[in-house]
């Protein structure tokens, strides 16, 4: 019996192959005419032969898949063109363009992150798209995100970004230099003061931006892309920052704590400041909160880490002048934009929704305001060598865990130490491939 | 015919259908060796099935089917990716970087920017014609060409006449403008076409719009690389440098042209994990951990598990079964589910574990734990998790050896005169292990490469603070080899991370080839009692 049992197995798993060849195949569109369409278009086309309608395969997450999905029927009446909006998972997104786009089997326009750009630049699955008139629109952060290599890759339609929680009960506002914070966390009589993610074991090179880059201080050079052989964490500016920041710490400003600890500090009232995104805002809510851009350092407005959402043309569409009239004539349109922003509030990344968005949720603006100061992750393949030694530079110095390494023989004696081992580290992992 | 062969006919008939079937579909794809592997299997199905001559073959045949496609055919591809260049820039094959390469178009510095209306008129042979509206003294019209007939087309001219005052385009005799809708329906034909203006530039349609008018943007008529085959490099016509090939990627004026292309490496891999010191003192370190990890696991699972299955094993314990199947139950959760929830209890700032240990830290005035954000209390929380996940199995394979040991042994030693503890270390124990060392042995492997454990649960955290890569305390060589694969110096090294696989392999083999020799031994020894 168990023989048969198997043979079944096999069967299945190859019936289940040429089930899915068969569904593949439909891509190629050559194979079946929508017949129930037909009609309506021939109305348009002299032509006595209505030829199968193009398809577009559009890959988006569910939350912008559900909000694109009643309108693409606009655009597809007004086109006469098939859209598929395909939902998939955000993550996976980013891994099955570069196997399925080389297979033949990609999308043409996929939904994703600005940092997967140098990534799929490199591996050659994404096509440049030219803004053209749109750019206007467009704030300077999130362009700057999609380029890569002199060119852009994306139309960016969400950021997202750090900015300073307050509790309102405790503090008026966040003041807008740093050296009056403590003072208005003295006078708020708190256990804490600042909550920054970071710091009490878990680096996080994200959130500790500001702190470092907002003086002059950055990773890697920007001058349309990322150049990675300029590192510049170990400037001046940089170096001078992370002193300020062994202050900030020893004089009890920033306390040491990662995200977990600075949440619960600020949700019971411990700290009356946090610095984290719009994603925390649920959290938040435990008290009664405002939002503020983060204080500015010297003078200079503080820059946080950007993360922007863009969508892409896949350099393996059959169809990439179709693809970009898609993007830059239906998907970048105002409408289209809130209807996305309305299923899935993210800051916006275009001026016009940002204009709607204000009005309605002063909150929102705050982070956009404070993304609009920010600069974009970098997004060159490089990064993978960043996060760890930044992280860890940073923590060393939230923590003021000074001192020799045992294990690694490293010694660390001052915020400058940290700093400048951390950007010999990311110069040598980069140097070493 | 009985029904059975009729069944078998059947299937097989759908089988033989599906392949043929998958046949062209993998020529179009040109993937030769799926090919070889789907004629080779279908020959052998229809062989074994058809024919009544080898009887053993029927029974072996799906298996090794099995065996080949998932564990043999994902070991070997392993084996064959670490002796490649795999990683970030190098995922597709040369011709492919070459298409997309020669595919690419420029414009040149000072018309970058330049955005302009463009309309496509059609004539009765189905020709192509732009208008492109530049400016006013620019209303260029002519045949649009493909990249083939670029440099024998004639030059665009200006043609105001097609305009006229109110700004809307009148067709000329034999011309007809195309909609929005109707330039879409053909956007993969107009996309290759350009007009071209002169010598050195060309217009190109960039945007259809269905609600106004398309938009055109001028590039230059050479395209950006071209490839010359005979000396095997890349002429960048932007700049005009010649591009020298590296191997596995082309090099303009000392930077390297995306995307590369993948080759073989031979050993380059396995060379820079032993000679790079940068890689090489983490790896010892990682190496080092995994030993500890892996025994200590099994070591504790396997004490806790056998003191649990010894004290359920007494003759007149009440309620034994509901016990028993109180002690299965982290085995019949998943692994993925209980990491989790472990992961929450052992938060330090508001986790269900430093809450009931809250009276004695404060009784004893120490610090609160910091679980997994130190060395020692993540090794030790990934140890304590993995037992907690690890004892039911123990105790399961344990109370099952217990039980077949015969109770004469027990007696004639009890009648010898020997007592609880020298029955135990003398006969039981001895027993157990004949049955369970390979189960041990097992139970070793399978934490030495205990990924989702780590991952889930630290994450191989936390970080080794001063060390040259990326890596944590309570990282695991398959672990770290993952932190390999996706955060090098510039992306992902699926080439690297795959030869420490293969170390691991190789690692693993060993370990266990050793343990069933010495099992063995052990069988020969208690084996006849």
């Amino acid at each position: 019996m168990k023989r048969n049992k198997l043979r079944y197995l096999v069967i299945l798993v190859l019936l289940s192959l040429v089930v899915t060849a068969c569904g593949g195949d439909s891509d190629t569109a050559s194979e079946t005419p929508e017949v129930t369409e037909a009609p309506t278009e021939t109305l348009a086309a002299p032509a006595t032969t209505s030829p199968p309608p193009v398809k577009l395969v559009v890959w988006a997450e569910e939350k912008v898949a559900t909000a694109l999905d009643p309108l693409v029927g606009a655009y597809e009446a007004a086109a006469g063109v098939d859209i598929e909006v395909v939902v998939y998972d955000f993550g996976q997104i980013r891994t099955d363009v570069q196997t399925a786009g080389p297979a033949g089997e990609g999308p043409d326009v996929f939904l994703g992150a600005h940092d997967w750009v140098g990534e799929l630049a490199a591996n050659g699955v994404v096509a440049p798209l030219d803004l053209g008139a749109v750019a206007s629109d467009l704030f300077e952060v999130g362009v700057q995100g999609f380029s890569y290599g002199g060119e852009v890759y994306g139309f960016p339609y969400a950021t997202e970004a750090i900015a300073m929680f307050y509790n309102k009960s405790l503090v008026d506002g966040v003041p807008t230099s740093w050296s009056d914070v403590k003072a208005s966390c003295d006078a708020a009589g708190t256990e804490l003061c600042v909550g920054a993610p970071g710091g009490g074991g878990g680096g996080d090179a994200y959130h500790m931006h500001p702190f470092f880059g907002s003086t002059g201080g950055y990773i890697f050079a920007f001058d349309a892309g990322f150049d990675p052989s300029d590192v510049g964490f170990d400037n001046p500016q940089a170096i001078a920052a992370a002193e300020y920041l062994d202050t900030l710490v020893k004089d009890g400003t920033v306390a040491s704590t990662d995200y977990g600890a600075s949440m619960s500090a600020f949700q019971e009232g411990r700290a009356p400041y946090w610095m984290t995104g719009p994603w925390a805002r649920g959290d938040a809510s435990a008290v009664d909160y405002g939002v503020a851009l983060i204080p500015q350092f010297d003078g200079n407005a503080a820059t946080p880490f950007v993360g922007v959402r863009g969508a892409m043309v896949s350099a393996f569409s059959d169809n990439k002048v179709l693809a970009q009239s898609f993007i830059l004539d239906f998907f970048a349109t105002v409408e289209v934009q809130q209807s996305m922003y309305n299923s899935d509030p993210r800051l916006p990344a275009t001026k016009s929704l940002f204009a709607i968005v204000e009005a309605d949720d002063p909150i929102a603006a705050q982070f956009a305001a404070s993304a609009a100061n920010g600069i974009p992750m970098p997004n060159i393949p490089e990064m993978g060598s960043v996060w760890g030694p930044v992280g860890d530079a940073m923590l060393i110095i939230r923590d003021q865990n000074y001192g020799t390494n045992e294990e690694t023989g490293v010694t660390v004696n001052s915020a400058t130490d940290a700093v400048k081992l951390a950007a010999e580290q990311i110069r040598t992992a980069i140097a070493g491939g | 015919m009985k029904l059975s062969s009729i069944a078998r006919y059947v299937i097989l008939g759908i089988f033989n259908a599906g392949s043929i079937y998958l046949i062209p579909l993998i020529i179009t794809f040109e993937s030769w060796f799926l090919l070889i592997v789907l004629i080779f299997i279908s020959f052998l199905i229809n062989f074994t099935y058809l024919t009544d001559r080898y009887k053993a073959l029927k029974w072996i045949t799906p298996g090794v089917i099995f065996m080949f496609s998932f564990v043999v055919f994902p070991a070997g591809y392993n084996a064959y990716v670490s002796f490649t260049n795999w990683s970030t820039g190098h995922i597709l094959t040369k011709t492919q970087a070459l298409n997309l390469l020669e595919a690419k178009t420029y414009t040149p510095e000072n018309q970058r920017g330049i955005e302009f209306d463009i309309y496509i008129l059609e004539n009765d042979k189905k020709e192509y014609y732009y208008l492109a509206d530049l400016d006013e003294n620019n209303l260029l019209f002519g045949k649009a060409v493909n990249q083939e007939n670029i440099e024998s087309s004639s030059f665009a001219i200006h043609e105001p006449s097609l305009v006229n005052d109110s700004g809307q385009v009148i067709a000329p005799k034999g011309f007809k403008l195309l909609t929005g809708k109707e330039q879409i329906n053909i956007a993969n034909e107009l996309q290759e076409l350009s007009l071209v203006v002169n010598k050195e530039t060309r217009v190109q349609l960039y945007k259809i719009s269905v609600f106004g008018s398309s938009t055109g943007r001028l590039l230059s008529t050479s395209q950006r690389y071209l490839y010359n085959e005979d000396d095997d490099v890349l002429i960048d016509n932007s700049t005009g440098v010649i591009c020298s090939n590296d191997g596995d990627n082309f090099i303009c004026n000392g930077e390297s042209v995306d995307p590369g292309w993948r080759i073989f490496v031979g050993s380059e891999n396995y060379k820079r994990l032993f000679s790079n010191q940068r890689i090489r003192g983490p790896l010892q370190l990682v190496t080092k951990w995994t030993f500890q990890f892996a025994t200590l696991t099994v070591f504790l699972a396997f004490v806790v598990g056998l003191l649990l299955s010894i004290t359920l094993n007494k003759e007149n314990l009440k309620f034994k079964r509901l016990y028993r199947s109180l002690y299965i139950l982290p085995y019949a959760i998943p692994a993925f589910v209980s990491v989790l929830v472990w992961k929450g209890l052992l938060n330090p700032d508001y986790g269900v574990i430093n809450n009931w240990l809250d009276p004695i830290y404060t009784f004893f005035d120490i610090e609160p734990i910091k679980w997994l954000k130190t060395k020692e209390s993540a090794r030790a929380a990934v140890l304590l998790v993995n037992t907690w996940l690890g004892f039911p199995y123990m105790f399961l394979i344990t109370t099952g050896a217990l039980q077949s040991i015969p109770k004469e042994l027990i007696e004639a030693a009890k009648v010898d005169g020997a007592s609880g503890i020298q029955t135990f270390w003398k006969i039981t124990f001895p027993l157990l292990m004949v049955s369970i060392s390979p189960l041990l042995i097992g139970s070793f492997a399978f934490n030495f490469n205990n990924f989702t454990l780590i991952f889930l649960l630290s994450g191989g955290g936390p970080p080794v603070i001063g060390s040259e890569v990326a890596v944590g305390w309570t990282d695991i060589l398959i672990s770290f080899s993952y932190r390999l694969a996706i955060s090098g110096g510039r992306g992902n090294l699926f080439g690297l991370a795959s030869s420490v696989t293969i170390i691991i392999f190789g690692i693993v083999l060993l370990i266990s080839a050793i343990s069933f020799r010495y099992t063995k031994r052990l069988e020969r020894v208690y084996g006849n009692i």
